[in-house]
């Protein structure tokens, strides 16, 4: 009886515990709703459109548009003290991407500067030489809709070159090991059983 | 009965809390941060104008110096930056984007003056934690405001307003950008103005 009322305790407190670590979930959802409808201004750099797949030289485009299966999206601010020091080891994690041909042109890399001028993600560029295109949010579209995520913060997507949109990471803070980052993206997306999650 | 009790608390604790990640460094940085809210955009009058002497000041940095306006007549442009207080949001995020742009002050031949009311302990807390900054960051804490008070940007709660202003090398002021308290300002109107002073 005791024994049977110490399990149904422990149980009732970590089904609490659990609930709220579910719940810390839930904003993906909200970030799916955001980052599907977001608008960004195609990049002036050949480079990066082809790294993409943008076909279009100008005007907007939509995270859709990327040829990709899977889609990561460091949301970074060039303000951001912590940003400027993880640029080295997120750019590593694009050199990560591309020394592996199996992924290379499956999952692809891009950072969001949120509540970013063009100059000010143009001068975090000049400063860190990301390998990966960069895109501002002028039109504050992130900065307003997810005024609650810490920066860096990073987002995988599913993507599937554009037949789905499935948020299946999103937590705010940088890492520090690139490679281990990439495993677990690779592992977290299902890309490697080639199918869908 | 007990033992078992919490044995069982303790096991659910270490299953539930060891299955979430560390806690991401900017998450902790943000306990550390203030959240003063949605304040009134401005909040004081401006006590000087474009194309006036800017009014001379000495404050203490917090590398330990003596700062003067003065020191940098005929040598560069100064940018003042006021920011309202340490450890608030917008201003944890405005300075260090001044270091990223370290090069473009430095190619307009301009220093910045960043000040603030708050104490030089506080300060240097706050501007350590952002692992230093290039430019100079002066108190303003006593004569309380009486730096921000000369320029008119000292509000009635006894913070700064952000505010920037430009000077050239002969002491004049070339631009006041007096900024919406809540609105950090665009870096690119910085460098627009310096661009006009080459």
């Amino acid at each position: 009886m005791c024994k049977t009322l110490s399990v149904a305790a422990a149980l009732v407190i970590g089904l609490c515990l659990q609930s709220s670590f579910v719940s810390a979930e839930e904003p993906q959802s909200d970030h799916r709703n955001v980052l599907m409808k977001l608008k960004l201004s195609v990049p002036e750099n050949q480079k990066d459109r082809e790294y993409l797949g943008i076909k279009n030289s100008s005007g907007k485009m939509s995270l859709a548009q990327i040829r990709a299966e899977v889609l990561i999206i460091e949301i970074f601010s060039m303000y951001c003290p912590h940003c400027q020091k993880h640029a080295p080891t997120a750019n590593k994690l694009y050199h990560a991407i591309d020394s592996r041909k199996e992924f290379r042109d499956k999952i692809k890399y891009i950072g969001i500067g949120v509540g970013n001028s063009k100059y000010e993600v143009g001068i975090f560029k000049q400063k860190y030489s990301p390998p990966f295109p960069l895109f501002d949010d002028g039109a504050y579209t992130i900065a307003n809709s997810l005024s609650g995520i810490g920066t860096p913060h990073y987002v995988g997507i599913r993507t599937d070159n554009g037949s789905k949109f499935e948020v299946f990471y999103s937590k705010s803070g940088g890492f520090t090991d690139a490679e281990e980052f990439l495993n677990m993206i690779v592992k977290e997306s299902g890309i490697q059983r080639g199918g869908s999650r | 009965m007990k033992r078992m009790f919490w044995a069982g608390i303790l096991c659910t604790l270490f299953l539930v809390v060891g299955a979430q990640n560390a806690p991401a460094v900017t998450e902790a940085m943000k306990k550390e941060i203030y959240d003063i809210g949605k304040l009134k955009p401005i909040d004081s009058e401006l006590k000087v104008r474009v194309g006036e002497q800017a009014p001379d000041f000495t404050l203490r940095s917090t590398a330990g110096k003596t700062v003067s306006l003065s020191d940098f007549r005929e040598k560069s442009n100064v940018v003042i930056s006021f920011i309202p207080a340490a450890w608030t949001p917008i201003c944890s995020d405005q300075w260090p984007g001044y270091n990223v742009a370290q090069d473009v002050f430095r190619k307009n031949n301009t220093v910045v003056l960043g000040i603030s009311v708050d104490n030089v302990p506080t300060l240097f807390a706050w501007t350590t934690q952002m692992d230093g900054l290039w430019f100079p960051v002066l108190s303003d804490f006593w004569p309380h405001g009486a730096v921000a008070k000369k320029f008119g940007v000292l509000r009635s709660d006894g913070v700064a307003e952000r505010a920037i202003f430009i000077i050239d090398k002969k002491g004049r002021i070339r631009y006041i950008g007096l900024q919406d308290i809540n609105v950090r300002p665009p870096l690119e109107d910085i460098v627009k103005e310096l661009d006009k002073l080459r």
